[in-house]
């Protein structure tokens, strides 16, 4: 399964975010997506899943063109987590990642009103799967408290798993280490390795440029809303146009 | 140091026997009243002495129970004496001092756990016919009775936090939720054996069956407003709808056909009402619904389409009837209105149903995530606006079939019981019961609602009472009385 951007554009108002972008995710790979803030990274994620419609260009999946709808990028494959954490925080873990389940759940409104034996089945096996998913990405499988209620680590850990509770064939992860310590940063970089072994693509935004080397088959650039350069780890970290526009920028931020 | 040892002697020597009755001697010379306050009061002091734990609940009634005698007795015009004495006690039982741990209550076996249900669902049905008919039927028969009233739902209110210090009230509400299919049979079971309590009458009949009217439509906002988390303002206006189909079908068909054109009436224009606002959130959606339920209160106020009779009302509809039998006259042994009141038990014990289960599915999850954050229930595949329909034509189905037994039971409907005081009275009821739980519905439904029934001397103070009310409970407990 492959995503692709292609020559996508949006501008917001008299903004341009997002400036003839073109990007592909191959099925099975860790692509990483780098840039300074305010590159567009997280703009073409909502390109790609389906929340923005860019201004011109076309997302596709496997050739065919996706529409700017979340529930269709979903059923197709694509989810993804936030770069603000974003939970529903009153709601349990284990109801959380249930709620990513949504479009792999088939449920009739009678069904759900009656509770007979196929909805209880359906609910069984949606439950233990995503039961499964907490136990995956590290959390207890009981799942009942709050979502508010638990550390930042691991709200960020219960994003993955609602993300992956929805089968997706690619994960796109929006600076998933964000805050985090050294120890912490390992373990998600451990996790998305996991997630890789189990034949799921996974795209992650990231600033921190060692994990993305370290981690990526392929890495892209944003700058400015355009594709700076793309290529793997080695021949990125060492063309002088990125060391120019971005590393250089952060070091200067520094 | 000194203050911390002083306060467990306070709060153990002053409660004891000694000072309710001393508190109690000015209250009234009629005889009765022994049995009523000083009663209450003496209770809720053996309480406080016995227990530990129970002191602050036993202080709150006390304070209440004072409260309301003061506030009586200074309506008569006569000085209260003991009612002050009171008040100091209730209020510094309530000083915290030294508590004992809560103890430990372990889940039982399902058989114990059976026997404990039964036991503590009688004892409630009970406890709801003795507050029900706590003061007597109306002024005229007991001048005192709306105090009576209010004290003994001060006494209610203590063992009720009593229990729930010792932990008692949530160990009862997972025992619930361990055997919810028993529970739910010994409830229903239970809540028809009302009639045969001391609020057996045709007058506690009909005042029962139209708390059960109110408790299905409050049960189908709270899917609304609860689960989905869409704030409806004109949602009385559904049951409006229904009564009024109902009562221009009256006579044409028997009540089943008529209930069910009344629900899928209702159900068609929640979908005509969901479909438009679907665009507009939070607060624009509840100056959205407020607008609706206006309009409709206008049509049905001038009688456009000559459906609803106006300010004449729709008069003499006819009672449900089924095997011959009017439901209006008595049955047996059963009070006339016996049977209206099964049929809203039943209605709210599906309306129960329907609610617990949708919130343990698909939709009733896709419904909490809208509720949360509209935005990612989107991202994560939610079709927002089909599940927001939904939610606006199961809640508005709810209500034009509470609304269809409302008509034939009151045997005539006016536009007047669908005003916007109304949709709010409803709004309260769900938000003072618990948000998206089931008991809160009902428990919210049957004080709004039992109240003004019961305080009619006080009417004047009605709203005012009312607002306090609320005040106090979002103050002390925001997430509603029955919280999840
Ligand atoms: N919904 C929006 N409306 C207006 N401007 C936006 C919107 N989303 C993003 N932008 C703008 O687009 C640019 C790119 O933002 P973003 O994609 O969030 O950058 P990044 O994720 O790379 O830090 C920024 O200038 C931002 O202000
Ligand atoms: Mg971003």
């Amino acid at each position: 399964m492959t995503l692709t951007a292609e020559r996508v554009s949006m501008t917001f108002g008299g903004l341009v975010a997002l400036d003839d972008v073109t990007l592909a995710v191959p099925g099975n790979r860790i692509t990483g997506l780098i840039g300074p803030n305010g590159a567009g990274k997280t703009t073409l994620f909502n390109c790609l899943t389906g929340l923005y419609a860019p201004t011109s260009g076309r997302i596709l999946l496997d050739g065919r063109p996706l529409a700017a709808d979340p529930a269709q990028a979903m059923r197709g494959g694509v989810a993804r987590t936030f770069q603000n954490i974003r939970l529903f925080p009153g709601m349990s873990a284990l109801d959380n990642v249930l709620v990513g389940r949504h479009t792999r759940i088939k449920q009739g409104l009678l069904a759900a009103l009656l509770h007979g034996p196929g909805f209880r089945k359906s609910e069984a096996a949606a439950t233990e799967r995503a039961r499964a998913e907490l136990e995956f990405v590290g959390l207890g499988p009981e799942g009942h408290m709050p979502a508010r209620s638990l550390a930042y680590g691991d709200q960020r850990r219960l994003e993955i798993a609602r993300a992956l509770a929805g089968d997706p064939a690619v994960l796109m992860l929006d600076e998933p280490t964000a805050g985090m310590n050294g120890t912490e940063t390992a373990d998600i970089s451990a996790l998305i390795t996991a997630i890789r072994d189990r034949g799921i693509a996974v795209v992650v935004i990231e600033h921190d440029t060692k994990f993305i080397f370290s981690l990526c088959d392929h890495v892209y650039v944003l700058v400015r809303g355009r594709m700076l350069v793309d290529g793997p780890p080695a021949t990125v970290r060492t063309d002088p146009r990125v060391i120019e526009a971005y590393l250089g920028a952060t070091e200067c931020s520094k | 140091m000194l203050v911390g040892a002083l306060l467990p002697w306070a709060s153990t020597v002053l409660p004891g026997g000694a000072y309710p009755d001393r508190a109690t001697l000015q209250f009234f010379d009629a005889p009765h009243l022994v049995s009523g306050f000083r009663l209450h009061l003496v209770l809720l002091g053996v309480l406080a002495a016995l227990l530990s734990r129970a002191r602050k609940p036993a202080g709150i009634g006390v304070a209440v129970i004072a409260l309301v005698h003061m506030g009586f007795l200074i309506g008569l015009g006569a000085p209260s004496i003991g009612g002050p004495v009171a008040l100091a006690g209730g209020l510094l039982l309530m000083w915290p001092g030294l508590t004992a741990p809560a103890p430990e209550l372990k889940p039982p076996g399902p058989a114990v756990a059976r026997l404990v249900l039964l036991v503590a669902f009688a004892a409630l049905v009970w406890l709801v016919s003795e507050t029900l008919t706590a003061g007597g039927q109306s002024r005229a028969t007991n001048p005192y009775g709306g105090a009576e009233f209010l004290a003994f739902c001060g006494l209610v209110l203590a063992l009720a936090c009593a229990l729930s210090a010792y932990g008692v009230l949530a160990w009862l509400a997972a025992l619930t939720d361990r055997h919810r299919f028993f529970a739910f049979s010994v409830m229903l079971v239970c809540a028809l054996a009302l009639p045969f309590t001391d609020a057996g009458t045709g007058y506690w009949m009909t005042v029962a069956s139209t708390i059960g009217v109110y408790a299905a439509t409050a049960i189908g906002l709270n899917i609304v407003v609860g689960l989905a988390g869409l704030l409806d303002l004109g949602y009385v206006a559904f049951l409006g709808i229904g009564a009024f189909t109902a009562a221009n079908l009256a006579h044409v068909v028997p009540f089943p056909v008529a209930a069910l054109a009344g629900t899928a009436t209702a159900g068609i224009l929640g979908i005509v009402v969901g479909a438009p606002t679907l665009r507009v959130r939070g607060d624009y959606l509840a100056i959205v619904t407020l607008a609706f339920g206006e309009i409709f209160f206008r049509a049905a106020q001038n009688n456009i389409g000559g459906l609803t009779g106006g300010a004449n009302s729709i008069p003499g509809i006819p009672p449900i009837s089924m095997f011959g039998h009017a439901f209006d006259k008595p049955l047996g042994v059963l009070p006339a209105g016996s049977l209206y009141y099964a049929v809203t038990v039943v209605m709210v014990a599906v309306a129960m149903v329907m609610l617990v289960n949708l919130r343990h599915s698909r939709t009733g999850r896709a419904w909490a995530a809208i509720r949360e954050d509209e935005d990612v229930a989107r991202a994560m595949g939610v079709r927002t606006g089909r599940a927001k329909i939904l939610a606006f034509l199961v809640g508005s189905m709810m209500a034009g079939l509470a609304g269809a037994v409302f008509a034939h039971k009151l045997g005539t409907v006016g536009y007047e019981s669908f005003d916007f005081s109304e949709s709010v009275t409803l709004l309260a009821a769900v938000v003072l019961g618990g948000m998206g739980t089931v008991p809160g519905a009902v428990v919210g439904a049957s004080l709004l609602f039992v109240l003004p029934e019961k305080l009619r001397e006080f009417s004047d103070y009605r709203l005012m009472l009312f607002g306090l009310a609320l005040i106090l409970i979002m103050r002390f407990r925001p997430r509603g009385l029955v919280s999840s």
